[in-house]
């Protein structure tokens, strides 16, 4: 059976410092982005309408700009106004108005696109204080989650270092996302809520699986530790392909929230390759005294 | 020859898929009998599924609101003492806050009184003092914003009344309860557009006719106005009819029959009032136009709407002769504008009103057309999503004996779940595609896990023992893999976070449907192979 392998990493020419010490600058970075946005904004990451509440409008409007219809829309109090899907006749608009104001902008762009029909094909709306218990929930489950899974992984390994291990390099594959979406300027929406939690489930997988396989087995403890890294490593490079995928598909198409999730997957997943074998390996090489255990 | 008892994890899987397939495909499914409007539209498009469509994919309105009101808990009084708490209440707070005897409502057997009117309308030291004026010894401590679990089901109860009078099929009104305890509304009515909605679960709905005449004993300046009819008295509603010109009433009316007992309190008032002797010709004929302040001098019965006159009319002869007479059979005729009032007015008077107004919080509208477009190309995007990880794997293994089985159990997981969602009518939507494309991801996340488990070191592979425990070693981390992944996702299953629900509860039934039937069913297909090396050698 013929089959790529993954190269052997040169594991031994590097201390276990100069292996976590990669990682831990990143998270640090991560971090030091994430709570230099909350001090600036009051918010760890920029919270998407869902949050802060206001409405986003979808509509139809042929041979026109983002520029042209941002001039239309002057009259009113809009966030931004930009082109979404497949075909280039279609736009979204976001405003932090509800209500009869959010009305008002439907009818302006009705009688500017519509000729007397309905170009309007998606709202969303949302009261700020809806919104406001929106984050608080989303939050709260972040914590619940995080929290649950740290006790299930404390019990399934029922020794220290390596449920920290586990636990911190999820911590790490859930911020750089975040810290991401604040340089790259993405919005927190509940598609990204949602893949946050799914970082927290495929995060541990491939921790649970290097842990597994160097703790539970017998062999050295590079022998074991490439075995999971090639298990590990394909498991993660095959969902990355899923997720690039969606992020691609869902983009052209413009179907909302499929995209999201798939973004920062991918982010979460990518950092999950790095955490995983270098921050979480290191700390497992630590743990047990390398080969000569 | 197949051995039962080896591949007994195979069998399972495809009388599994089987039993899918009926529930996708078969007549029997939910989605076949009928259910409104997604139904419709799903048929127009041509699915040969019994699988139901949310209003991602279908098009439609959802609105998630809150019952405006603030509550008294735990406050001790007699039955006997409740008309005389409300009574007090309401004149403690009639004038400064306008309440009204409808906007109290005392429940005795879950010891709480409530007030509709939200803490902004009524500030919760005036409830208060009011409850404390009642003889109540209650504290600002023991108010509480929103409604009684008894109000909140009498609102779902109107709103789905108002819903199905409307013919808008596939609706449904639901509750929903936030971790602090907050109460939410969520109606979603598939194919109807945002208006339309608000328009029927805006307002309270309450209809009353009132009786107006002039007053006797003062010189005329002052409008008497009684409450002569209201909800509980309107025993039958024949329905909205329009204006015909062989009917006697040349305008769109609705036809009421009331119930024994209002129809004599009625012919009681009509008499004792003067009614049906002043009031039905000469100056003091009811002659009230759309806007204006009821006139003094005039006898009319006005319909009234949520406090506002939506119309007003006078007697005519015939039935002025009959309330006299004293044979009064309680057909009562209210008269509107248009046909649509005349609908909304019926829509009313069989709904009930709504026991305080809905406060919209959030609403979400897609048009039928986008829907219609979305569903294609979701499925797609699963498709092809499918189609990266089958490419990645193939690469990886250079086996298709490895390969394809393994996308084949991963897009069985699919299928499963299809199967589930239109066993228990689980409406679609794109949260549910993306917890769809998550499962394909986790799925194959631990096949590949099995695989390179089982596999590992081929030669020493000869007997069904070592394959035991290899497969039991794999299962370990499939089991925690998965229990994470349940963890991560219950509290989105449990919280109200709206769409991200859906994509929580199809991602835990995924990883559960993958772990018990599909991932065990992989390892018999992954033994077979594995026994036929070691026999070829």
């Amino acid at each position: 059976m013929g089959r790529i392998d993954v190269e052997r990493a040169p594991y031994e020419e590097y201390t276990d410092r100069q292996l976590a010490a990669i990682p831990l600058v990143i998270l640090g970075i991560s971090l030091a982005i994430i709570a230099g946005a909350y001090v600036m904004t009051g918010s760890p990451v920029a919270l998407g309408f869902e949050f802060t509440g206001g409405t986003e409008i979808q509509f139809v409007a042929e041979d026109t700009s983002t520029d042209e219809i941002e001039q239309v829309l002057s009259e009113h109090d809009i966030e931004n106004v930009r082109s979404v899907g497949l075909e280039d006749n279609r736009y979204a608009v976001q405003t932090q108005a509800t209500g009869e104001e959010a009305e008002a902008i439907e009818q302006t762009l009705n009688e500017e696109y519509g000729n007397g029909e309905d170009v309007i094909q998606r709202v969303e709306q949302r009261s700020a204080s809806f919104g406001g218990d929106t984050q608080g929930q989303a939050l709260l489950g972040l914590v619940v989650a995080f929290a649950g899974m740290s006790i299930l992984v404390a019990l399934m390994f029922r020794t220290f270092v390596p449920s920290i291990a586990v636990v911190l390099s999820a911590f790490s594959d859930i911020m750089i996302p975040l810290a991401l979406m604040n340089l790259l300027g993405i919005e927190l929406t509940l598609g990204a809520v949602a893949a946050l939690l799914m970082i927290i489930g495929y995060s541990v997988d491939s921790d649970i699986l290097l842990n597994n396989h160097v703790l539970r087995r017998r062999g050295g403890f590079y022998d074991n530790a490439y075995a999971a890294m090639r298990t590990g490593v394909s498991m993660t490079l095959t969902s990355i392909a899923a997720m690039v995928t969606m992020a691609i598909v869902a983009r052209v198409f413009g179907i909302p929230l499929l995209g999201d999730i798939a973004l920062i997957l991918i982010f979460g997943l990518a950092a999950d390759l790095l955490n995983t074998y270098l921050l979480n390996m290191s700390l497992l090489r630590w743990y047990t005294g390398g080969d000569s255990a | 020859m197949i051995d039962v008892r080896d591949n007994w994890r195979v069998l399972m899987l495809v009388v599994l898929c089987a039993l899918a397939a009926v529930a996708l495909f078969g007549p029997l499914g939910p989605g076949a009998g009928g259910n409104g409007a997604t139904d419709n539209q799903t048929q127009a498009f041509g699915d040969p599924t019994n699988l139901q469509y949310g209003l991602d994919l279908a098009g439609g309105t959802r609105v998630r609101g809150q019952l405006v009101g603030q509550t008294a808990e735990e406050v001790q009084f007699d039955t006997n003492r409740e008309s005389e708490i409300t009574s007090t209440i309401v004149s403690e707070l009639q004038g400064e806050y306008n309440v009204e005897p409808v906007d109290v409502q005392t429940r005795p057997n879950s010891n709480a009184i409530e007030l509709y009117k939200s803490p902004d309308q009524v500030p919760q030291s005036a409830f208060v003092a009011a409850l404390n004026a009642a003889g109540l010894d209650v504290s600002e401590d023991d108010i509480s914003v929103g409604v009684t679990d008894t109000s909140r089901e009498q609102a779902v109860r109107v709103l789905e009344t108002r819903i199905d009078e409307t013919g808008l099929g596939g609706s449904s009104v639901t509750t929903t309860q936030t971790p602090s305890g907050e109460h939410f509304i969520v109606v979603e009515v598939p194919g109807a557009d945002r208006e339309r909605v608000e328009e029927l679960i805006g307002s309270p709905g309450r209809v009353q006719v009132m009786l107006g005449y002039p007053n006797a004993t003062e010189n005329a300046t002052e409008p008497n106005m009684e409450v002569l009819l209201e909800e509980g008295d309107f025993q039958r509603i024949p329905g909205a009819t329009p204006a015909s010109a062989s009917d006697t009433i040349n305008l769109p009316h609705v036809r009421i029959q009331l119930t024994d007992e209002a129809a004599q309190r009625f012919q009681e008032r009509m008499v004792e009032t003067g009614f049906t002797q002043n009031g039905v010709r000469g100056p003091q004929q009811c002659r009230w136009e759309e806007g204006e302040e009821p006139d003094p001098n005039q006898y009319c019965l006005y319909t009234v709407v949520d406090g506002n006159i939506t119309s007003a009319a006078g007697l005519n002869p015939d039935l002025a002769n009959t309330l006299e007479s004293g044979n009064f059979d309680g057909g009562y005729v209210i008269t509107t504008n248009s046909m649509e009032e005349a609908r909304q007015l019926e829509v009313d008077l069989r709904a009930g009103a709504l026991p305080s107004e809905l406060r919209i919080e959030s609403t979400s509208y897609i048009s039928p057309s986008t829907a219609q477009i979305f569903k294609p190309l979701a499925l797609l995007t699963a498709f092809l999503a499918w189609l990266a990880v089958s490419l990645v794997v193939y690469v990886w293994y250079r086996d298709v004996r490895v390969a394809v089985p393994m996308l084949v159990t991963a897009a069985s997981e699919v299928f499963l779940l299809l199967g589930f969602a239109a066993a228990i009518g689980m409406a679609l939507d794109l949260s549910h595609i993306a917890g769809l494309i998550a499962v394909i991801g986790t799925g194959l996340d631990d096949l590949i896990i099995m695989a390179d488990e089982i596999l590992q070191r081929r030669d020493e592979v000869k007997t069904g023992r070592v394959f035991q425990s290899r497969f039991r070693k794999a299962f370990w981390i499939i089991g925690m893999a998965a229990g994470t992944t349940i963890i991560a996702m219950s509290p989105l299953a449990v919280l109200s976070l709206g769409d991200l629900r859906g994509f929580a509860i199809v991602t835990i039934v995924g990883v559960l449907i993958g772990v018990l039937v599909t991932r065990p069913a992989y390892g018999d297909v992954l033994r077979k192979l594995m026994l036929d090396d070691v026999k070829r050698k």
